[in-house]
């Protein structure tokens, strides 16, 4: 046990530093699944206003974006509430946990911290024992917040536990791999990242595996978002699926160990490698530098893009048979009106997803100017011979450069393989189009991340809460009925649905003009704040 | 009384790297004991194998009798440990960053921690991400010296310090060896070695090139001798124990060895002395000779 010592007061430690994160998050989540458990009751008061979105969530569309859904023939606001919403909530859960544990274990590592904390009393094990304990317990506490916060909305105790428990499970789950992302690489960025990507993966895996068959195929089991949606919640409730996340979860516990055991303080087991000597001649003003910094993680961005686009792009062929065959002429209504168009309103939805994911990847590309500011490299470039605005600029273009090749990427990966299952060449050019459109939206959201970086630079965060409406409204508005102004806010509204809709010019001429005013305004506040470190 | 630290052939590698090539290395009960080194030659890699957080590859480490890595936690209690790039928790005030480090090891003394914080002239309710750099490294300082320990690591403690603050750190290290305390001080600013410390280690590419007591080490050197006299001095020349002899303008320098002091006075004053200064050796000296040794043949091997 000599190898624990030190668990309680690293344990108290760790609650103390987390004291307003880790509780912020939870009832953040929890307060997410009471608002919409609540809130499809009062948009949809009759079964009959169900229908409309359980026929839209039933096609393939629907099932790519939400999941198998069991009931939609038949739907009650229990079964919606589970088929719809509830992936949403699995994935704040998943994100919790992969950012516990980064925070809790590389991050601590990198910062030299836990050099002086493993330098006092304290076992080999109990930094990592503290983080798993800490995983466990949240996970736990957001299941029964979960199911506590849904409670209200009648639908079934037993339901509404299993829903809780389901949280926790993927809570764990992707905790667990996060431990052992962070025994991999030597750098928090990395290690996040890779975790990050395994939800990213596991959310298109579903999605695939979700589109092959009703229900669910043999793919989706590789997910364990599916693990969750396959418990069948508020429909003929089944528990056995949480096994496998338990299990799965405890063998990765069992791993992180291991890994941890076996390597050094401050070493990951994926090598670095040694580069260049010398600065290329191109690395040469504040852009170029941006761009550097950019490069690698707008590599493995786009690299994932391409895979995601490509694998909805390749199922454009089983959509079309299924619906060939499909009788029910609502849901061919609802799609467009003829079963053509319904391929074009799956293509497009999929874009739409696509351009959620680009807009992350451009926030998070965009934070890069507070990380710069708080670490004082910031304050290295502009004791420089370089001026405010340029330098800021310099940092938004490197996000917008990257933003286009994403949404190329997206965009040729599920261009081509649409194109090639289906024989039609005229999708390539459709997706692609359909994508790049989504481009002066992004930049109005990345304009707001400006203006929020001008006033201090963590603001910045401001904008995530601006792209977390915006993608809301964009996806689930239409099932949220809500009134057009909230809709129109949002500059993802303005993009047309390509190739299911065709796309004027002026909202995306409007949308620039938008975007290059907060530009405007961010980068003249930025000019006359100080700066807050270097 | 059997050494502090005794590490003996240690090799460690990191990849391609050879951070340690059999390094050899002791420390005595008592002693202040220096640790020097040019950058990179290994001096973090030695203390953070000596703390058991990394594995050594091969050779033999042992502290405080026991091995670093098995019996980590047992040691980790009767020593503490003042990195040299010091990172606080940003949320976490100074105070609280102290008392969890206190808490994580059991012979704490809460009025030296108070005591010491007025004579770092540190505020402890300031957050951790508002300190500066020297301020974090007097908060790690604080936390490790109102311990009541055997062993002292400080890997470059002052490096961050203003002279008042070192002054007060120099002050808390000879109490520590007026306990009988250990003390392993790696550090580049040999002005405070020379005050401290009783004994040397130098480092370069992981081994271990010179070590003993200052003062036998500085009896391997040569004291500079620069003298004015009336006749010319050139004939010292040939006196044993006189090396590199130089006579300009009536100024003699030349380097001395020590045990032939005496007789080369005398036969200076015997020149018509007016002035004379002798600089004993400093560590400077010692170590720019053991640091320069292959520096060149290195770089161009890179």
């Amino acid at each position: 046990m000599r190898q624990y010592a030190g668990f309680w007061a690293l344990l108290r430690l760790a609650l103390r530093r987390d004291r307003v994160k880790l509780p912020v998050w939870l009832l953040s989540i929890a307060v997410m699944a009471s608002y919409f458990a609540n809130a499809l009751q009062v948009a949809y008061p009759e079964k009959e206003d169900l229908k409309a979105i359980a026929d839209f969530m039933d096609s393939p569309a629907g099932t790519v974006m939400s999941g198998p859904g069991f009931g939609w023939d038949d739907p009650n606001h229990a079964t919606a509430f589970a088929g719809a919403y509830a992936l949403y909530l699995y994935l704040g859960a998943a994100f919790l946990t992969v950012l516990l544990v980064g925070r809790h274990t590389r991050v601590e590592e990198e910062a030299g911290r836990l050099e002086m904390v493993r330098a006092a009393a304290v076992g080999r094990h109990a930094p990592l024992a503290v983080t798993a304990v800490l995983t466990v317990g949240a996970s736990l506490l957001l299941g029964v917040l979960s199911a506590i916060f849904i409670l209200p909305a009648d639908y079934g105790v037993g339901g509404s536990w299993l829903f809780g428990a389901s949280m926790t499970m993927v809570a764990l789950v992707f905790g667990a791999i996060a431990l052992v992302t962070a025994q991999l690489s030597g750098h928090s960025r990395t290690a996040t990242g890779m975790a990050s990507l395994a939800i990213g993966s596991a959310v298109a895996i579903r999605g695939a595996g979700d589109v092959l068959a009703d229900q669910g195929s043999w793919l989706s089991w590789f997910s364990p978002f599916a693990w969750a949606q396959q418990t069948r919640v508020f429909y003929d409730g089944r528990w056995w699926p949480l096994l496998l996340g338990v299990a799965a979860a405890g063998a990765l516990f069992a791993v992180a160990s291991r890994l941890q055991a076996r390597r050094d303080l401050g070493a990951g087991l994926l090598a670095t490698r040694p580069g260049n000597a010398a600065a290329m001649p191109a690395l040469r003003g504040p852009l170029a530098l941006a761009l550097r910094l950019e490069r690698t993680s707008l590599v493995v961005w786009a690299a994932v893009l391409l895979v995601l686009g490509a694998l909805y792009g390749g199922l454009t062929d089983s959509v079309q048979s299924s619906l060939a065959d499909l009788d029910n002429q609502m849901v061919i209504d609802a799609m467009g009106g003829d079963p053509t168009r319904m391929v074009d309103g799956y293509l497009a939805t999929c874009a739409l997803f696509n351009a959620y994911v680009v807009l992350c990847y451009a926030i998070v590309a965009l934070h890069r100017l507070s990380v710069e500011e708080r670490d004082g490299r910031a304050g290295s470039s502009l004791a420089a011979a370089v001026s405010r605005p340029r330098w800021l600029l310099a940092g938004l273009g490197a996000a917008l450069v990257g933003t286009v090749v994403a949404l190329l990427a997206a965009g040729v990966g599920m261009g081509a393989t649409a194109a090639l299952v289906t024989g039609e060449g005229g999708h390539f050019w459709d997706v692609v189009l359909g994508t790049l459109f989504y481009l002066p939206a992004i930049a109005v959201l990345l304009g707001i991340g400006v203006v929020g970086f001008g006033i201090a630079p963590g603001w910045l965060n401001g904008v995530w809460l601006v792209a977390g409406y915006a993608m809301v409204v964009g996806y689930l508005g239409f099932a949220l009925d809500l009134p057009d102004p909230l809709v129109d806010v949002s500059p993802l509204s303005h993009v047309a649905q390509v190739p299911l809709e065709t796309q004027s010019a002026l909202p995306l001429v409007v949308l620039t003009l938008v975007a290059a005013a907060l530009v405007a305004a961010g980068t003249a506040r930025f000019r006359t704040r100080d700066l807050t470190a270097g | 009384m059997s050494a502090v630290i005794e590490i003996a052939k240690l090799t460690k590698t990191f990849g391609p790297v050879r951070a340690l090539d059999e390094f050899d290395m002791t420390v005595q009960p008592g002693e202040i004991a220096a640790f020097l080194g040019p950058n990179g030659a290994g001096k973090s890699t030695t203390i953070r194998v000596l703390l058991g957080l990394l594995r050594a590859d091969s050779g033999s480490v042992s502290l405080l009798g026991g091995d670093p890595w098995h019996d980590a936690v047992d040691l980790h209690q009767r020593l503490v440990y003042v990195p040299g790039d010091v990172h606080l928790w940003p949320t976490l005030t100074g105070g609280e960053a102290i008392d969890v480090l206190h808490r994580l090891r059991s012979h704490v003394s809460v009025t030296r921690r108070d005591e010491l914080i007025e004579r770092f002239e540190l505020d402890p309710s300031k957050k951790g991400r508002t300190y500066s750099t020297g301020n974090r490294q007097k908060v790690a300082l604080v936390a490790a010296l109102s311990a009541d320990v055997e062993l002292y690591v400080l890997d470059e403690p002052t490096a961050g310090l203003d002279p008042l603050m070192e002054q007060v750190f120099q002050d808390c290290i000879r109490e520590l060896r007026d306990q009988g305390r250990t003390v392993l001080l790696s550090s580049h600013i040999l002005a405070e070695v020379e005050k401290l410390c009783d004994t040397v280690t130098i480092i370069r590419n992981g081994r271990n090139v010179q070590s003993g007591r200052l003062d036998e080490l500085r009896h391997l050197t040569r004291s500079r001798v620069v003298a004015t006299t009336r006749h010319d001095a050139s004939a010292l020349a040939g006196l044993a124990g006189v090396h590199d002899l130089e006579v300009v303008d009536g100024e003699v320098s030349f380097r001395l060895d020590r045990e032939h002091t005496g007789p080369v006075m005398k036969a200076l004053a015997d020149l018509d002395l007016v002035t004379v200064t002798s600089n004993p050796p400093s560590l400077e000296e010692l170590f720019l000779r053991q640091y320069a040794g292959e520096a060149t043949g290195e770089a161009v091997s890179r």
